[in-house]
């Protein structure tokens, strides 16, 4: 076993001017309008003065319908989407609820979507996860939201079932008159 | 409490903090409350792939997308993609964003008053090949002036993205070019405390990747955090 270990890459800010380089791939839905099973993923990025932040840079990655991820999936689905926020800073995807997941431990976790974002005067991106607040059930059993005790941080993590299989779900980068600020995750090693 | 999902130590500690102030714009965009050190999950240890299909021939040749040629010093950069262990991250997704060979961006928020060139746009993107590496065609993007503090002028660099095997090593990040006197005044390069850590983000010079009569070479490597774990023993 190698105990070699390299000097990671340190994170930079995106910067305000990305759109010319990143737009190429922020366009895509999951799935097509009109699928089986089909939602729309929606909401604003808020800066700490409850501003709209029009310059972020959003990405999601999760499971398909199944639980599954490619290769074990159909060959069209990728389960990745890029949103750049528009003028007024919301961001809206098409997709599907992410079938549950087992952790590698075998336990079984609630449907979720894991989101990363991106913009100036972030040196280093935020991740958090979007979970579905229709799915109480499997809420009340996943081992993340589970180990999470403080009530108000764990329900910033809950997208908000609206007309139409829309869900809403805001990211509020810190404390502010839009809300509580999202809770965020690092990872370990 | 049987998962112990969450963690005390978080994957990198030499990366920046969210909240620098010498760098204004994270005041009101960092995160204030802590985020949660957590394994990652099952979903978190897979990670898109894009595909060739979405990439066309001149897409890692910046100076070749447009009719004529691009004003600037031409340049090569090419380097490695690997996780900490040293191995390759194979047929992933590599992309870039710059300035042009005056300082601007071709994006219409930027009012620096330097000309845009009709000939550059700036971005590109590229898959890296069996061993992890990347090459891309540009030209040398120059410095530009920021409103972050009076004076204040970025050194010359290239945004860069990437993603590894596993979606938590996601990395957007800048190269810097070497022997640079603004790198030392720049607040977004010296957010990141340790020098040692800094100098990961600054180019080397390489005669090898010269085109001779046509192309400057800079060479730069990067490496992944996150590494997918080996698998425990049950
Ligand atoms: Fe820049």
């Amino acid at each position: 076993m190698s105990t070699l270990s390299l000097g990671i890459t340190p994170s930079q800010t995106i910067g305000p001017f990305f759109r010319f380089g990143t737009e190429w791939i922020a366009n895509e839905d999951l799935v097509e309008e009109g699928s089986i099973g089909a939602i729309i993923l929606k909401g604003m990025v808020y800066d700490g003065a409850g501003e709209p932040v029009p310059d972020a840079m959003i990405e999601i990655w999760q499971a398909d319908a199944n639980g599954k991820f490619p290769p074990d999936t159909a060959e069209s689905w990728m389960g990745f989407a890029r949103r750049l926020t528009d003028s007024i800073g919301s961001y809206r995807v098409r997709t599907v609820k992410p079938g549950q997941v087992a952790t590698s431990s075998g336990e079984m976790q609630a449907p979720h979507i894991s989101m990363v974002v991106f913009a100036r005067g972030l040196l280093k991106p935020v991740f958090t996860r979007v979970y579905f607040g229709d799915e109480s059930q499997s809420n009340a059993n996943d081992p993340l939201l589970t180990a999470i005790d403080d009530e108000s941080a764990r329900s910033t993590l809950f997208a908000v079932l609206e007309a139409d299989s829309s869900y809403l779900f805001d990211v509020r980068l810190q404390d502010s008159p839009k809300g509580q600020q999202t809770q965020f995750f690092l990872f370990d090693e | 409490m049987a998962s112990g999902i969450i963690l005390a130590k978080p994957q990198s500690e030499e990366d920046p903090p969210y909240h620098y102030p010498a760098y204004k714009s994270t005041a009101l965009r960092g995160p204030t409350r802590a985020p949660l050190v957590i394994r990652r999950g099952e979903t978190e240890l897979h990670s898109p792939v894009f595909g060739e299909g979405r990439i066309r021939p001149n897409d890692n040749d910046l100076t070749a997308q447009h009719a004529g040629e691009p004003i600037g010093e031409k340049i090569v950069v090419s380097g490695r993609l690997m996780d900490s262990k040293g191995r390759p991250i194979r047929n992933q997704l590599v992309e870039i964003w710059q300035a042009n060979s005056c300082g601007r961006y071709a994006h219409a928020l930027d009012d620096h008053p330097a000309p845009l060139d009709p000939n550059f746009t700036g971005g590109g993107r590229t898959l890296t090949d069996g061993e992890g590496n990347y090459r891309f065609t540009t030209i040398k993007p120059a410095a530009y002036p920021w409103g972050n503090h009076p004076n204040a002028w970025r050194p010359a660099h290239i945004h860069f993205s990437f993603y590894g095997t596993a979606f938590t090593q996601r990395l957007i990040t800048q190269m810097y070019f070497p022997g640079d006197p603004l790198i030392e005044s720049d607040p977004i390069a010296n957010s990141i405390r340790d020098k040692k850590v800094l100098d990961r983000l600054v180019s080397s010079f390489d005669w090898d990747l010269t085109i001779p009569g046509t192309a400057l070479g800079y060479r730069w490597d990067i490496i992944l955090g996150g590494t997918n774990p080996t698998p425990e023993a049950l």
